[in-house]
């Protein structure tokens, strides 16, 4: 702008080319994500009503055989509900050991909250492989953990090639994101609050459960939601800490296309997940509404 | 800096005191942000703590809620101690600057927290509510969430949210600060004619002196973490103890003069005296703008008992309801006040006066104070 003054029909024009740059600007992702990922996911749909041919074939021909046949079977069923509990599990495990911290990370100020929002993320930084190796380390037969476990005078329960060590794996890796989705979320939560409930004859407890909890819901469903997703389509931890004796969806995925050669089935399984992430996704703007009247 | 803890004539202690602060000390580290502080307040008294920012009044006010431990002293409430009683068991009543009410609740919610936190019936509950709403004038608004309410709407929640539970005292903190200046007024009035009403004794904590002048009892004026002078309105406004409490509670002239021996102020030339005793040598002279008469002709005389003293017009500043003239007298300024009328004579800068006030308006410190 060269001049101060400037008319609305000046404006007018001015506006409609912001509108196109913004169109140029968008473009480049646009095309990415519709070649990169919306086309292939239109293929696996297809794929999924294609007929799977022994040796690793694929027939054109169009038949919802894979997925009648997939709700009809006990083992597909199951596996399934396994999931989605398994997930489930982890979301709740990664959110009740999260949540103290990032209470605390909210309330912490100045050099010391960066030190401690870093020290949170550098997880991160490390590969979920190189993690998962860490805890099978950690949780071994003869690992420190079953050691400790063992010095104190219990039998150490098997943690390792189990669902049990499946969920303290993913725990782990995924609570940066909890903690991170959980400070998002907690900007409602202003101390003076909590000092007015203190006042008013609230205990601790009592303000906890009142006022804290409450004004975080908008956190837990974003951490529960972004975690869940990623526990459910999480693979290289349950492949490695489940030894091939934890079935779920992303295993199994992995199993019917790489080792069985069943794509078709590989497919029908994929596009379960996204019916699932759909269904969250559902569930989470159900409960963001219900929060945001209630 | 004399270093006393009350310097000023007011008194710090009443007799039949109900809110007692004994020896209060607060440290964060090595910084000590209230030091010694000792004050007492009648039962249904209304008292101003009124400084400016970080002088420690708000720390002061939050230990007394429980929301901050002093590092050493005692706090008792009618001859409980409370000074280690977290602040659920103070029951008192605050009132934030910035409201804090609960955003997921409504409005009849929020009144009724207190109110369920102590266990009382839901008829019991909901009269209370409907009452305290009443007094506000807020019933119309009960099922409505503070974020649907304006600021001074919430302020009024946040009121009868501290109210309704009938606390042994009600504490404000700077409850005013954040309204546009025409409901601060109403709100002022309201919140002084509801404390009235309840008899409630009230700590109000405020940076401004025209809400500490116009609304309390008694004012508690504090500088750095000390109390500078405890009294009436009155008393902080006529007779400060303090330059501080003289130019920080309403407006005045603050003029470098000398003390002689013979108890007589020198001003440049000019002598002037004063009711104030000092010792002789450098002084801070001030005087209230509107005390100040202006003497255009340079004739009139006046009693034994006014200051005179010669000035030239500098600067006019009109300022709609008064009008502020800058003198100089030799070398310091004087602004003088004055009431506008519409047939106002000019006057030009450069005009010769001569000032007059009373020997009584005449504040001398000395200038090491």
């Amino acid at each position: 702008m060269t001049t101060a003054t400037f008319d609305l029909a000046a404006d007018v024009p001015k506006r409609s080319s912001a509108a196109g740059i913004a169109v140029v600007l968008l473009l480049p992702i646009a095309l990415v994500n519709a070649i990169g990922f919306i086309l292939p996911v239109l293929n696996l749909a297809r794929m999924s009503f294609n007929e799977a041919l022994p040796g690793g074939g694929i027939a054109e021909t169009l038949t919802a055989a894979n997925w009648t046949g997939l709700l009809q079977d006990r083992f597909y069923l199951d596996l399934i509900v396994n999931s989605v509990a398994v997930s489930l599990g982890i979301t709740l495990a990664t959110l009740l050991a999260s949540y103290p911290i990032a209470l605390y990370l909210h309330r912490a100020s100045g050099a010391w909250r960066t030190f401690l929002t870093v020290l949170v993320i550098s997880p991160l930084l490390t590969s979920a492989v190189v993690r998962t190796y860490g805890w099978i380390a950690l949780l071994a037969e003869q690992g420190p953990v079953a050691n400790v476990i063992a010095a104190m005078g219990f039998q150490p329960p098997r943690m390792m090639f189990n669902t049990t060590g499946v969920v303290i794996g993913l725990t782990e890796i995924l609570m940066p994101y909890m903690i991170l989705s959980l400070m998002a979320g907690f900007g409602r939560l202003d101390p003076k609050v909590e000092e007015a409930a203190r006042t008013l004859g609230a205990t601790p407890f009592r303000t906890f459960w009142r006022v804290i909890l409450p004004l975080t819901l908008p956190g837990i469903a974003l951490g529960c939601l972004l975690c869940f997703v990623l526990a459910i389509s999480s693979f290289i931890t349950p492949k490695l800490m489940g030894g091939g004796r934890v079935f779920l969806l992303a295993t199994e995925i992995y199993d019917q296309a790489i080792v069985t050669l069943n794509w078709p089935l590989a497919a029908t399984l994929s596009m379960l997940v996204l019916i699932i992430f759909g269904a969250a996704l559902a569930v989470y703007s159900r409960v963001l509404r219900m929060i945001d009247q209630g | 800096m004399m270093h006393q803890t009350i310097k000023g004539s007011g008194v710090a202690a009443v007799k039949d005191p109900y809110l007692c602060l004994e020896g209060i000390n607060k440290k964060y580290g090595l910084i000590e942000v209230i030091s010694n502080l000792n004050l007492e307040v009648r039962k249904g008294e209304l008292i101003a703590l009124l400084g400016p920012s970080g002088c420690g009044k708000t720390t002061t006010l939050r230990m007394i809620a429980g929301l901050i431990t002093p590092t050493a002293g005692r706090i008792a409430v009618g001859g409980r101690d409370v000074t280690r009683i977290a602040p659920h068991g103070r029951d008192m009543g605050l009132v934030f600057q910035s409201y804090a009410l609960f955003p997921h609740m409504t409005v009849a919610r929020n009144v009724a927290f207190g109110l369920e936190m102590r266990g009382l019936s839901r008829a019991e509950i909901g009269a209370k509510v409907t009452r305290a709403l009443g007094m506000v004038q807020l019933e119309h608004l009960a099922g409505r969430k503070p974020r649907e309410l304006s600021g001074g709407q919430q302020q009024r929640v946040a009121l009868a949210r501290a109210l309704v539970i009938e606390p042994s005292i009600l504490l404000l903190d700077e409850p005013l600060s954040n309204l546009d200046a025409k409901l601060r007024d109403e709100m002022r009035t309201q919140i002084r004619d509801i404390q009235q009403q309840l008899g409630i004794t009230t700590v109000f904590v405020t940076h401004d002196q025209v809400e500490a002048l116009s609304m309390c009892d008694r004012i508690v004026v504090m500088k750095g973490g000390l109390i500078e002078q405890v009294g009436t309105p009155h008393e902080i406004y006529e007779h400060p103890a303090t330059p501080f409490v003289a130019s920080f509670v309403g407006r005045t002239n603050r003029i470098k003069g000398v003390r002689n021996a013979d108890g007589s102020i020198g001003i440049g030339s000019s002598l002037i005296r004063s009711a104030s005793s000092v010792k002789p040598g450098d002084v801070m002279v001030m005087v209230r703008p509107h005390r100040i008469r202006i003497d255009w002709s340079g004739t009139e005389r006046q009693g034994e008992t006014a200051n005179r003293i010669a000035a030239s017009l500098s600067r006019i500043t009109f300022v709609g309801d008064v009008i502020q003239y800058h003198f100089d007298v030799d070398g310091s300024e004087f602004i003088v006040e004055e009431s506008t009328i519409k047939s106002q004579a000019g006057h030009h800068p450069g005009k010769q006066a001569v000032l007059s006030w009373a020997v009584e308006d005449t504040f001398v410190f000395g200038a090491d104070q």
